[in-house]
């Protein structure tokens, strides 16, 4: 039915546009499974690291590692505030998860509203020239912003895995995670974990509008509806569980990009909000494998597998 | 007069949207954000019935109403089957998703909206305005009244009890769902009726009227005037329209006084949360909490 380089093409567009998307899923996935809080508030972060690395550009004149930096610097700064004085504010007072929940939306609408008033509601680049070399591979176009995407996603994701399994902070992250209060029995400090998970976003977070703006235009509300495929990436991924969350994010993608073939353009966002409600009617705790049987002695029952 | 008359009206219909607001969010302990596209379909529903088919104005709202819970239980049914939670994310990827068909759509009138929506009223001048006043007046009252009547009986004792813990309430044998659904599904239908109210005053809509940050605008009203009040998010709506006109009155750019009266509605939200998160009408913490057997859901400041 479809010429099979156009599928080709269009599979490799959609791994590529997962890039940012894996990104944006796993930092707001390892928020919730560390502190249990559905961060709405990872617009406002969204907005602040993409402004901040387009005024490190192109009106300071950084260099783009320095833009970089500068702009992880400053989410990530945010990101410990909002920890610090917001969520454990709330949390010592005991306050209910609406009023997590109103926090962080409002919070997320203010950074909108400031950022709508410095920078208007127009689509910003990243950089003036968005074009990226190109080289034909077996009759794909690939990209130099395919390939690079691709593998900042992919050694992030690796190092956050290897980060939580092999660290002694990364380790207390997932103790946090699972039990908070037994955790803090052991000597585990939950406000630095909590911290911690809140600046590992940051780092994801404007690694992902880095790759999204030297691509795509940014306007301040756009970070709002880009939010919307992190959280149905991590319904899908199964909630608490951030590196099946980070597949499921490709996946959606990989949905959304295909649908072109068959849908207009213009409908291709509904996908996402189709995916959703599936998810949340299908597939609540998430698409999951079957458990697997431990083979062991025969005192043990059965297992699973997930570590993180 | 006339620009009196319009604010009276605005502050009557966002009356009806911050009460019922109040008692999904509020009373209910249902986390949405899905309002402005309830106010949106009753908008949008009664101006396409009335336009299309041509029924009297009033059925036409009564439609659009309709039209808004309907959806609204299509939403809350599937999401509160899971949990709590997941009706927040399924109202955001809800409201998004009708925005984006409102605004592709050619029956809808697209970007640009619909406009010639036939007037509630067939008549102008002052007198059909005041009548409008009248009208959307008693509809807010009667909002807050019938709030009221439905948080302060044996249904609010229920409500509470089902929001302070509902393992408990399930397990004295209450369906904690599909109260949830059915307050979910009145709070929205009242919007509806506001959005109804709307277009067939104004006489045209847009989606960019109804879009997400428009939350909160209906967060600040209901925070501010008082969370689990009856008339806080009246008085927060007052509080809410007379501040954009006073926005106004300084001459801005618009480009500059949309995000302004935001950055104001959003601050507002952030200093009461966290310096009097009960709101100017809700009391004070550490305040009388002995249990009024008429107004049981006074009780619950903490």
């Amino acid at each position: 039915m479809f010429d099979r380089g156009i599928l080709l093409q269009v599979l490799w567009t959609s791994i590529a546009a997962a890039s940012f998307q894996v990104l944006l899923t796993i930092a707001f996935a390892l928020v919730l499974k560390v502190t249990k809080i559905w961060n709405f508030a990872q617009p406002a972060l969204m907005g602040v690291a993409f402004y901040t690395l387009f005024v490190a550009v192109n009106w300071v004149g950084a260099p783009i590692p320095a833009a970089i930096l500068i702009a992880f610097l400053v989410t990530a700064a945010f990101g410990f505030a909002i920890e610090r004085f917001a969520f454990q504010t709330l949390r010592e007072r005991g306050s209910e998860s609406i009023t997590f929940f109103i926090f962080t939306l409002i919070f997320a609408q203010l950074v909108i509203y400031v950022l709508t008033l410095a920078f208007t509601t127009e689509p910003v680049f990243l950089f003036a020239n968005m074009m990226s070399p190109t080289t034909l591979v077996g009759g794909v176009v690939v990209s130099a912003w395919d390939v690079s995407s691709i593998i900042v996603a992919v050694v992030l994701t690796l190092a956050l895995l290897v980060f939580l399994r092999y660290t002694r902070l990364g380790q207390y992250m997932i103790a946090v995670a699972d039990n908070a209060d037994l955790a803090e029995a052991y000597g585990i400090s939950k406000r630095q974990s909590y911290a911690a998970a809140m600046v590992i976003a940051a780092l994801f977070i404007t690694a992902a509008m880095y790759l999204f703006g030297s691509k795509l235009a940014v306007f301040p509300e756009l970070t709002l509806h880009m939010m919307i495929f992190a959280v149905v990436a991590t319904i899908l991924g199964g909630i608490d569980r951030i590196f099946p969350a980070a597949l499921a994010a490709v996946g959606i993608s990989l949905l959304q990009q295909l649908s072109v073939l068959v849908i207009d353009s213009r409908w291709q966002p509904l996908i996402v909000f189709s995916v959703l409600f599936v998810a949340i009617i299908f597939f609540p705790r998430g698409i999951r494998l079957p458990a697997r049987r431990v083979v062991g002695d025969g005192r043990t029952g059965v297992g699973t597998a997930e570590a993180t | 007069m006339e620009f009196l008359g319009s604010m009276l009206i605005q502050i009557g219909i966002f009356t009806i949207l911050a009460t019922s607001f109040n008692l999904i969010i509020g009373y209910g302990g249902l986390m949405s954000i899905a309002h402005p596209i309830f106010f949106a379909l009753g908008a949008y529903g009664s101006a396409l019935a009335t336009l299309t088919t041509g029924v009297p104005v009033p059925i036409g709202i009564m439609l659009g109403a309709g039209l808004a819970t309907l959806a609204s239980v299509a939403i809350s049914l599937p999401s509160l089957r899971v949990s709590g939670d997941y009706l927040v994310i399924a109202s955001v990827g809800f409201q998004l998703g009708v925005l984006q068909i409102i605004k592709n759509s050619e029956w809808t009138g697209g970007p640009g909206g619909l406009s010639n929506i036939p007037p509630l009223i067939d008549t102008t001048g002052p007198a059909a305005i005041w009548s409008y006043v009248a009208i959307v007046a008693l509809a807010a009252i009667a909002t807050i009244l019938a709030v009221r009547r439905l948080v302060g009986g044996d249904l609010g004792r229920a409500i509470t009890a089902m929001r302070d813990d509902e393992e408990a309430f399930s397990a004295l044998g209450h369906d904690a769902m599909r109260l949830k659904i059915l307050l979910f599904a009145f709070g929205s239908g009242l919007a509806g009726l506001a959005g109804g109210l709307y277009g067939h005053y104004f006489l045209f809509v847009t989606p960019e009227q109804f879009e997400v940050l428009y939350s909160a605008a209906m967060l600040t009203m209901v925070v501010v005037g008082g969370i689990r009040t009856v008339w806080g998010p009246a008085l927060g709506a007052v509080l809410l329209q007379l501040l954009p006109s006073a926005i106004n009155f300084l001459k801005l750019p618009s480009s500059v006084t949309g995000p302004l009266q935001g950055i104001i509605f959003t601050t507002l939200v952030l200093v009461f949360m966290f310096a009097r998160p009960q709101g100017l009408l809700g009391r004070a913490p550490g305040a009388q909490v002995v249990a009024e057997e008429d107004d049981p859901l006074e009780v619950r400041v903490k």
